[in-house]
């Protein structure tokens, strides 16, 4: 049940057209993009998974300051080393879809800001989304006082448990209100 | 803990779902379902998550989730899948048969979504432009194909129901009704004397006049023939009439529709705002940037949005304390600003103002002083739009309000100057036309409009309204290849201060964005008068979107200040609103008031234009006369119109329904907030407790 040598067979694209929100054309050109970025002898091996560094030489993902983080949250691999095998990337392509909804874009996007991985966001994954999103250069970087009002402004605003971190319903009541979310958080071949 | 039979396959899911640091799908569901059950009905987002959880304690049959919004690998989708297909479910025969045909239906959706996709003009551009200059820029192309889309669709229309029945009517040439009335009102000749030298050709083509006059392009090639055959009658000046006005109620309805998902967002969030700050972190990011130089620039909008965001937030702590003699002085100013902008703009309008009585007053000259002077009143109208906004700006410096309240000030001073300057133009050939109003005066006794210098006064409008449409576009080109490309070489080139100070040229939205605007609304205008225009300006803004395209990726620096892509499409159909008013206006007084010319056009004989449909009204059959005497009736209209009231005030009572619901949700999570954490603090007291005692018998 893993990818053939070079196509798809029907049923397991239907399959996936099932299970996942792209298209029929999508899905044959992210097989087309994902083969090649195997080499010669990993093309015969079903269920190959492709080594992070390859996968983030894709023009999609290399300059976004999430790439690491994506590669990380959709990767069924036991190491947790970022690698993905085919159905990983559909199901990281099916999420950043034009017809994926808002909750499980909302959802994705919540582990992914979640940089230590607890389930919550607090103080420092908000500083490290903050630094993520300015850019890592000295003048880009905000002011410590800066980073500290603009923390304690997000945390005012979207913690209404006053427990100090952010969880994913809240997260969700945040992203709701924004109708430029579902056609940002797009990537799309 | 719960003791609900599980399942093996959700039991997996269960598990792969701890391990990974979140709580249970159902435990965190079970929590939110108990205080929020009254709320599932008014969020239906959240509705997908609670039905598992109801489906697989209670066992009973519901809809099968939809496994797409499951968020779980692929692995654990195919398990969850397996059980799905594994339980057999106690449906009754209608309601398997309505889940075959909401599947059907969903694929159906798919093929034609799949369709759409390759039919969508220009995605890949604008996919393009979205990535390298972020979401504000790429409303604004987006805007521009809708407009490019209405416009075309327009012309199908008009063709459909005007054009080719004229030529087709032409061709069997059939009679015209007899005349009445004066006949030096009916004398029309536009065909040009004599020899003609060929450039005229070309100057009738900028101008509309000579061979293109008396053609299809303008209202007085149109004859008010009425064909009438043994099974088919085709009534040409009302179909030229129901056209015009179907034409405005189609764009206002494709106008409204496209404001409708925005405005959607806006009713159901119940009109309160979640602060700026977590929305940009949460969401400002777009993930389509490409590119290291795209990301970088995305990355210092983003800082730079911060920046302003945190600076405004000093800035109003500022305001809100500064003493009472300087809070009087700033007002007086920002008064004052106030009335020296509003007399900039009424100095603008009475230079268009002259302009146009000087162009129509010398209108005759021949070669090129005669085509400056017919174009006058556009080039009045263009200075005035370059040069008033440019000294507005200015004027915000001094009166130092938010950057947020700048923008919104601006752009409504430019939106004021750019339709009301239409309007100007249009009073100005209304007052000629007409003179004045006045009905008796000399020059319109006969006619009731001023028949020697306008023997068909519609042509004429609708020369105007070309010319404005044509000089525009040439103004865009002119402005690409005479100021945008040698600026950049410019910039490139030469290191000097000065130069770089200057810098390359920025793609300014809502300027650009207001010039469509001003576009349409002329094309709106003279639609009546000029059939041909929404064609015209199909052509014109397909070319205006290649042009842009090429000075945005050769000439332009992405803008540091950008819009939030969603409000501000919104915004921009509210402005194209104004400008349908405008032209519903003119239209509508256009119909009723002034008397059409008797030299030309389909309604000649009518004393006005509405006049037609009366008069084609009492050849219908008895009874769909009565039955449209019915609807417009009092016994009709008057139930009607209390039903919607009903129905609206039904819609207002729901969205502030949404919005108290929201505010009681937040004050309760505060309030379950509060009570864990006072759990958790009798939970280390009663161990601390525990542990003293503990320690306590163990010493003894």
């Amino acid at each position: 049940m893993g990818t053939t040598a070079s196509q798809l067979g029907k049923d397991l694209l239907s399959e996936y057209q099932e299970l996942t929100f792209l298209t029929k054309q999508e899905i044959l050109l992210a097989h087309k993009r994902f083969t090649e970025l195997l080499t010669k002898d990993e093309k015969d091996l079903p269920n190959t998974r492709v080594p992070v560094e390859r996968i983030l030489t894709l023009p999609e993902l290399k300059s976004n300051p999430f790439r690491k983080r994506i590669c990380h949250v959709f990767s069924t691999s036991e190491y947790k080393d970022g690698s993905l095998t085919f159905e990983d990337f559909l199901d990281l392509l099916s999420a950043f879809s034009d017809s994926a909804t808002m909750e499980i874009k909302s959802h994705y996007a919540f582990r992914i800001f979640d940089f230590d991985d607890d389930g919550t966001l607090d103080c420092g994954d908000l500083e490290k989304l903050v630094n993520c999103l300015t850019g890592e250069t000295d003048d880009t970087r905000l002011t410590t006082e800066e980073m500290r009002q603009l923390i304690s402004n997000i945390l005012e605003e979207s913690d209404i448990d006053k427990d100090g971190t952010v969880n994913l319903s809240e997260f969700q009541h945040v992203i709701s209100r924004s109708p430029d979310f579902v056609s940002s958080f797009k990537i799309v071949l | 803990m719960y003791s609900e039979p599980q399942r093996p396959g959700s039991r997996q899911v269960d598990d792969y779902i701890e391990e990974n640091g979140y709580p249970s799908d159902q435990q965190s569901l079970r929590l939110r379902r108990v205080s929020s059950r009254v709320s599932n009905q008014n969020y239906p987002q959240h509705d997908r998550s609670s039905t598992p959880a109801e489906e697989n304690d209670s066992g009973s049959s519901g809809p099968p989730r939809d496994l797409k919004a499951i968020p779980l690998p692929m692995a654990l989708k195919r398990a969850v899948r397996q059980v799905q297909q594994m339980q057999v479910p106690v449906v009754s025969s209608r309601q398997s048969w309505r889940r075959k045909k909401n599947k059907s239906l969903q694929k159906l959706n798919e093929n034609a979504r799949g369709l759409l996709h390759f039919f969508t003009l220009w995605r890949k551009t604008l996919q393009q432009i979205g990535g390298n200059f972020g979401g504000g820029v790429q409303s604004y192309f987006l805007f521009l194909r809708f407009l490019v889309v209405l416009n075309f669709v327009s012309f199908l229309l008009i063709a459909g129901f005007v054009l080719i029945p004229s030529i087709v009517v032409r061709s069997v040439g059939t009679s015209v009704v007899n005349s009445t009335g004066a006949d030096e009102c009916t004398v029309y000749d536009p065909n040009p004397q004599g020899l003609v030298v060929f450039y005229n050709y070309f100057l009738d083509l900028l101008l509309g006049t000579g061979f293109m006059e008396y053609s299809y392009m303008f209202y007085g090639y149109y004859n008010n023939t009425m064909v009438e055959d043994s099974d088919f009658s085709y009534n040409i000046p009302l179909a030229y009439l129901f056209t015009a006005v179907f034409y405005f109620f189609f764009c206002l309805i494709c106008i409204i529709a496209r404001m409708g998902t925005a405005a959607r967002v806006a009713v159901a969030t119940g009109g309160s705002s979640v602060g700026n700050y977590s929305i940009i972190v949460f969401t400002g990011w777009d993930y389509g940037c490409q590119g290291g130089r795209a990301t970088k620039l995305k990355q210092k909008n983003v800082h730079y949005q911060l920046q302003v965001d945190l600076e405004e937030e000093i800035i109003k702590k500022k305001a809100a304390a500064l003493t009472l003699c300087q809070k009087i002085v700033l007002y007086s100013l920002r008064v004052f600003m106030f009335f020296v902008s509003f007399g900039l703009i009424v100095a603008a309008f009475y230079g268009i103002f002259m302009a146009t009585n000087f162009s129509q007053e010398m209108s005759g000259e021949e070669g090129i002083l005669g085509l400056l002077l017919e174009y006058l009143p556009s080039i009045a109208i263009t200075i005035g739009n370059f040069v008033v906004p440019l000294l507005c700006d200015q004027f915000t410096l001094i009166e130092r309000y938010t950057p947020s309240t700048t923008v919104i000030v601006t752009l409504l001073r430019a939106v004021f100057l750019r339709l009301v300057g239409l309007g100007v133009l249009l009073f100005t050939l209304w007052h000629q036309i007409t003179c004045e109003g006045d009905t008796e005066s000399e020059g319109c006794k006969l006619c009731q409009y001023n028949y020697e210098v306008y023997p068909c006064w519609e042509t004429r409008v609708g020369q105007e309204m070309y010319k404005l449409t044509l000089f525009d576009l040439l103004i865009n080109i002119g402005v690409l290849v005479l100021v945008e490309f040698p600026r950049r070489m410019v910039v490139d080139n030469w290191s000097n201060k000065l130069a770089q100070w200057v810098g390359r040229q920025e793609f300014v939205v809502s300027a650009n964005v207001l010039g469509l605007v001003y576009g349409q609304t002329i094309v709106w205008t003279g639609a009546l008068f000029c059939p041909l225009l929404p064609l015209i300006n199909t052509i014109k803004f397909v070319l205006l979107f290649y042009i842009k395209k090429i000075t945005l990726f050769s000439n332009c620096r992405p803008a540091l200040k950008t819009f939030r892509s969603t409000t501000s499409t919104f915004f921009f159909l509210v402005v194209l609103l104004f400008g349908w008013g405008l032209a519903t206006v003119v239209m509508v007084y256009s119909l009723a008031q002034i008397r059409p010319s008797m030299g030309c056009g389909p309604f000649r004989f009518f004393p006005n234009m509405w006049s037609i449909v009366p008069t084609s009204f009492y050849s219908l059959s008895k009874i769909t006369q009565d039955f449209l005497f019915f609807i417009g009736s009092q016994s009709f209209s008057i139930p009607l119109f209390a039903l919607s009231c009903v129905g609206m005030c039904y819609f207002v009572a729901l969205a502030s329904v949404y919005g108290k619901t929201v505010a009681l949700l937040r004050a309760q999570l505060k309030l379950e907030g509060r009570d864990k954490q006072f759990l958790v603090k009798q939970i280390e007291n009663l161990s601390r407790h525990q542990i003293l005692k503990h320690t306590a018998g163990a010493h003894e």
